[in-house]
């Protein structure tokens, strides 16, 4: 429960571990067929060093789907490989199969179908003389099935990269959802432009973001007890996620 | 009064100590004797005595203040010695008046994690494990009735109001065979009956809160009353805030302590408790939470001859949470709430000086209703209603304290307990993924799965001299009630799940072993004690459990067992102008769950290697009584990441072990000093004063990890620490 209580802050250096690098792979395919798709293969570095991460190089990728389209991904910067002519489409299974330094990675996901964002509102909360700003996605959830979103905000066209929002229906069921995306500190001002881009993904994204965000999050007073890593759902131990997702999205003026 | 002892100057050996109710019972062959009865801080009595026939002799004790140099001799004062039960810790209210803690609130919570074996949870946290348990496998027991959440305000006080207290027990090894339900520990509290002869009030004014006591006879010498309410107003200073929103946020707690008791006839007493809390939580009008116990006991003694004892209790007992969420236009109501309905029957049989029975009936009646969740049309969420469970646990109980010879005493017995999971309801198999495989659906009254254990229970006393004696001690514990926690921090909305097909009642053995000794005339107590615990059927979570508003909750846990092992030294100093007690644990407390740490043991988060606490009571002169209290503790077993990884533009860290690494110790020094009034025969207050953290010291609360805001190349590691100086004045009256 987080109260804002007082509570003093101060940066500690700690003795922590530098376990062995390990792989880390992200891939998507998406419903936009206008471009191509990425996979991301990096490795793990100490706590202490540098946010820059090695890329693994030179790794075989190919995406395939259910109707029997084989892509073959090309590396275009270290770490980065694209489809070539593969276009996604809701309804398909996707798998993805990566041969990175002897060792084969296998992930499958399958796209669900779209849901249509209608809209995008502002929420303010106000508290202790602050007055946040969130936005607040609005969309109807088809009812009867399981469904799992993601959201992604882009403030003035830059990614917000600070917030994990995933969202499940299992307590909303076809209701029509107004929830705002709570950051953790106040980005939004009045007159910025953000797009909110509303992912449609599979239950083992869902779960694997959702596990992120509990293990990472920066509450203090709510932290859960013993975070782990996420469950991936890329075999022999990678780190990272493979999905496959429609994309919806609107962009509104902050007010 | 319990506890008080009662002996005869002819057969000094021969002792008896009154029950939880004042009833006593003595042996010996008819003739005249000179009967002492004694009890801390009360004068003795002396009465004469003429014994031909079996006789009943009620007694009451004056109070008396504190003597400075003397120590009053009385038996009894060795009962740390010479009785067999080990592991029990009691704690006197004077001692806990005395002791500064934090914003001046007295607090037997606070003062019971000073002694050995018993930890706290953190900072201003109620939460305490005994012996490495978790915070919910203690029994909190107010006058007979479960105390679900003994915390107020996340924890920062407790829900025990000092002034309605009478007696506070705390049994760690060797639990009797009348309690049973938890596995770690029993904390049993009694409410302060009250005065039968005059009616007084007393309280206190601080600067967080206030209370007030008002006990007095009903009808004088036959029966008597005691209420004690209190409330907090941290609020009050929000309220003054300019700022509109801050000053629609409430923050505060209050409660009520009452106790009446009536004495029909010889034979015969009935005594009614009750307690009401109430915590209350807001930020203006978009969220708020309250929640609170309530319990009430009715009870009759029995005196069917000057032998046997009975007591016959009906208690009711509830922990219940209500949240109401407004935000924009979703508007939801989340209750919950947990309910017990007791009845209780203990005989007491006092056969002769060497033999004492005990023996009893316990059955309760448990019902919880994980959530009720309401919703408006325009809410983003539906209304949902978790199915209630309800479940009876009973129990029979006999158990046998034997003097074998002058130097053995053994207390033996033994708990049968059952417990039965009832319908209605639909109950759920699962698959290791979690999925429902089948359900079945149970009318109610129906018995769904029902679980027996039998507890012994076993220590023995060797006594090497007079003053010295070897313990030992073994007792099983079951526990069917499990309170599920997933975060650092208590919630009052934590849910509390019964047993059933899926969850298993947890077990645990404990053997302990310890040397007693006391020395100069029983002024000093030195103990030094080893147990070791093993737990079956430990909860655990899976990685991303879901426990909120979850039907299938029961699909989220994975179980394992447990040990804990450790060595408590104690060493206090009773009476005197000076007193106080040093304690220090050693201790190990590990889990191991075939999913966790790839089935291998590791420290449980409560595992602290040393734990070490100092306190001092120092009355200088009639007027000033200073005290200070220091506390050590080494980190406990925390989950911190090995390396880093970028996801989505975001930084995540890399876990490689449950528990590998250690918090930074703890360690704080809080000072006090009690200033006395005026006082006349009418009337007496005294000013306290005191600092809790006298050094300030940033002790640790949590670390967390992200990204440097100043430096994004590099990512950092953030501690927290809660309070540093709390300085706190109260002023407490008596007339």
């Amino acid at each position: 429960m987080a109260i804002g209580l007082y509570a003093c802050k101060k940066t500690v250096h700690l003795n922590l571990d530098n376990a062995a690098p390990q792989i880390v792979i992200q891939g998507e395919v998406t419903d936009d067929t206008t471009g191509s798709y990425t996979v991301r293969i990096f490795r793990t570095v100490s706590f202490y060093a540098e946010n820059s991460f090695p890329a693994v190089s030179g790794a075989s990728i190919r995406i395939s789907d259910n109707e029997g389209h084989v892509d073959s991904l090309m590396e275009t910067t270290p770490g980065v490989y694209v489809t070539q002519s593969l276009k996604g489409k809701a309804g398909n299974t996707y798998t993805l199969s990566v041969l990175a330094q002897d060792t084969l990675y296998t992930a499958v996901s399958t796209m669900p179908q779209p849901v249509k964002l209608d809209s995008l509102t502002f929420n303010h909360r106000t508290g202790f003389g602050k007055n946040t700003i969130y936005a607040v996605p609005n969309f109807q959830d088809p009812a009867g099935i399981a469904n799992y979103y993601q959201f992604v905000e882009y403030l003035n066209g830059v990614l917000l990269n600070k917030d994990i929002f995933v969202f499940d229906d299992r307590l909303s069921d076809g209701r029509y959802i107004t929830r705002s995306l709570r950051n953790d500190s106040a980005y939004l001002k009045s007159g910025d432009w953000l797009e909110v881009k509303m992912y449609c993904i599979d239950e083992p994204v869902f779960d694997y973001f959702n596990e992120l965000d509990q293990s990472s999050s920066g509450g203090t007073f709510n932290t859960t007890a013993s975070p782990t890593n996420p469950i991936s759902n890329i075999s022999n131990g990678a780190l990272g996620y493979f999905s496959a997702h429609t994309i919806r999205s609107v962009k509104a003026q902050v007010y | 009064m319990i506890g008080a002892s009662v002996v005869f100057l002819e057969t000094p050996n021969v002792s008896a100590i009154s029950n939880s109710y004042g009833f006593y019972s003595i042996s010996a062959i008819p003739g005249s004797y000179t009967m002492i009865v004694s009890f801390a801080g009360y004068a003795n009595d002396t009465v004469a005595v003429y014994l031909q026939r079996d006789t009943s002799i009620s007694i009451t004790l004056e109070n008396v203040a504190k003597q400075m140099q003397e120590a009053i001799v009385t038996a009894g004062r060795n009962n740390n010695v010479t009785k067999p039960l080990m592991g029990v810790q009691k704690l006197s209210i004077n001692e806990i008046k005395d002791l500064p803690v934090l914003f001046g609130e007295k607090d037997i919570l606070k003062t019971l994690q000073l002694l050995p074996g018993v930890q706290s949870a953190g900072d201003g946290n109620s939460g305490f494990f005994v012996r490495g348990g978790n915070t919910d496998q203690n029994l909190i027991l107010l006058d007979e009735a479960t105390v679900y959440n003994p915390s107020h305000l996340l924890g920062f006080f407790s829900t025990f109001n000092s002034d309605a207290i009478k007696d506070v027990t705390l049994y760690k090894g060797a639990t009797p065979a009348e309690y049973g339900g938890r596995l770690s520990s029993v904390l049993d509290v009694k409410m302060n009956d009250g005065n039968n002869k005059e009616y007084h009030a007393s309280g206190g004014i601080g600067l967080i809160s206030s209370r007030l006591n008002i006990e007095g006879p009903i009808e004088k010498d036959k029966s008597s009353f005691n209420v004690s309410a209190r409330r907090t107003y941290a609020d009050v200073f929000l309220k003054l805030s300019k700022d509109s929103n801050t000053n629609q946020n409430s923050l505060y707690f209050y409660d009520i302590n009452a106790k009446a008791n009536y004495r029909l006839g010889n034979k015969d007493r009935i005594y009614f408790s009750g307690y009401f809390g109430k915590d209350k939580l807001g930020f203006g009008n978009t969220f708020g939470i309250d929640y609170g116990n309530s319990t009430g006991t009715l009870r009759w003694n029995h005196i069917f001859s000057s032998r046997m004892f009975s007591n016959t209790s009906l208690i009711y007992s509830k922990y219940n949470y209500d949240i109401k969420i407004n935000s924009g236009s979703n508007n939801i109501g989340i209750t919950s709430f947990i309910k017990d309905l007791h009845f209780k029957e203990d005989l007491q049989y006092y056969a002769n000086a060497n033999n004492k029975i005990n023996f009893g009936l316990d059955v309760i009646s448990h019902t919880t209703s994980p959530g009720i969740i309401s919703a408006s049309s325009t809410s983003s969420f539906n209304p949902l209603t978790l199915q209630s469970k309800h479940a009876i646990e009973s129990a029979a109980y006999i158990s046998h304290d034997l003097t074998v010879s002058t130097k053995v005493s053994i207390n033996y017995g033994l708990r049968a307990g059952s417990f039965m999971v009832m319908g209605p309801g639909n109950f759920y198999t699962y698959d290791k993924a979690g999925n429902v495989l089948d359900t079945t659906t149970y009318s109610s009254g129906k018995v769904v799965k029902s679980y027996f254990n039998l507890e012994p229970r076993f220590s023995m006393n060797y006594k090497l001299t007079s003053s010295s004696s070897v313990k030992l001690a073994y007792t099983r514990t079951t526990q069917n009630l499990h309170l599920l926690s997933n975060s650092t921090s208590a919630n009052p909305t934590d849910v509390w799940i019964p047993s059933s097909n899926n969850v298993k009642p947890e077990i645990a053995d404990q053997v302990s072993a310890g040397y007693y000794r006391n020395f100069k005339d029983n002024q000093y107590e030195f103990s030094s004690e080893v147990y070791y615990r093993s737990m079956q059927n430990q909860i655990d979570y899976k990685n991303g459990a879901q426990l909120i508003a979850n039907e299938n909750v029961e699909s989220q846990i994975v179980f394992g067992k447990g040990r804990a092992y450790g060595w408590e030294l104690f060493v206090k100093k009773k009476y005197g102008r000076f007193n106080g007690w040093i304690s220090y644990t050693l201790s190990r407390t590990e889990r191991q769950f075939t999913e966790i740490n790839n089935g291998r043991y590791f420290p449980a988060n409560q595992d602290r290697t040393h734990n070490l606490s100092v306190v001092g009571i120092y009355k200088i002169n009639k007027k000033w009584t200073l005290s200070a209290d220091f506390t050590y503790y080494s980190g406990n077993a925390v989950t911190w990441p090995s390396g880093k990884y970028e996801v989505n533009g975001q930084i995540a860290f890399l876990y490689t072990e449950r528990n590998a690494y250690r918090m930074p110790s703890y360690n704080r020094l809080d000072v006090g000093a009690t200033l006395q009034g005026k006082k006349t025969k009418k009337f007496d207050s005294n000013w306290n004063f005191s600092i809790y953290n006298l050094y300030g010291r940033e002790n640790p609360y949590s670390i967390t990890f992200e990204q440097d805001p100043d430096d994004p190349s590099k990512t950092r590691a953030l501690q927290y620490a809660l309070f540093r100086w709390v300085p706190s004045i109260t002023y407490n009256f008596k007339f």
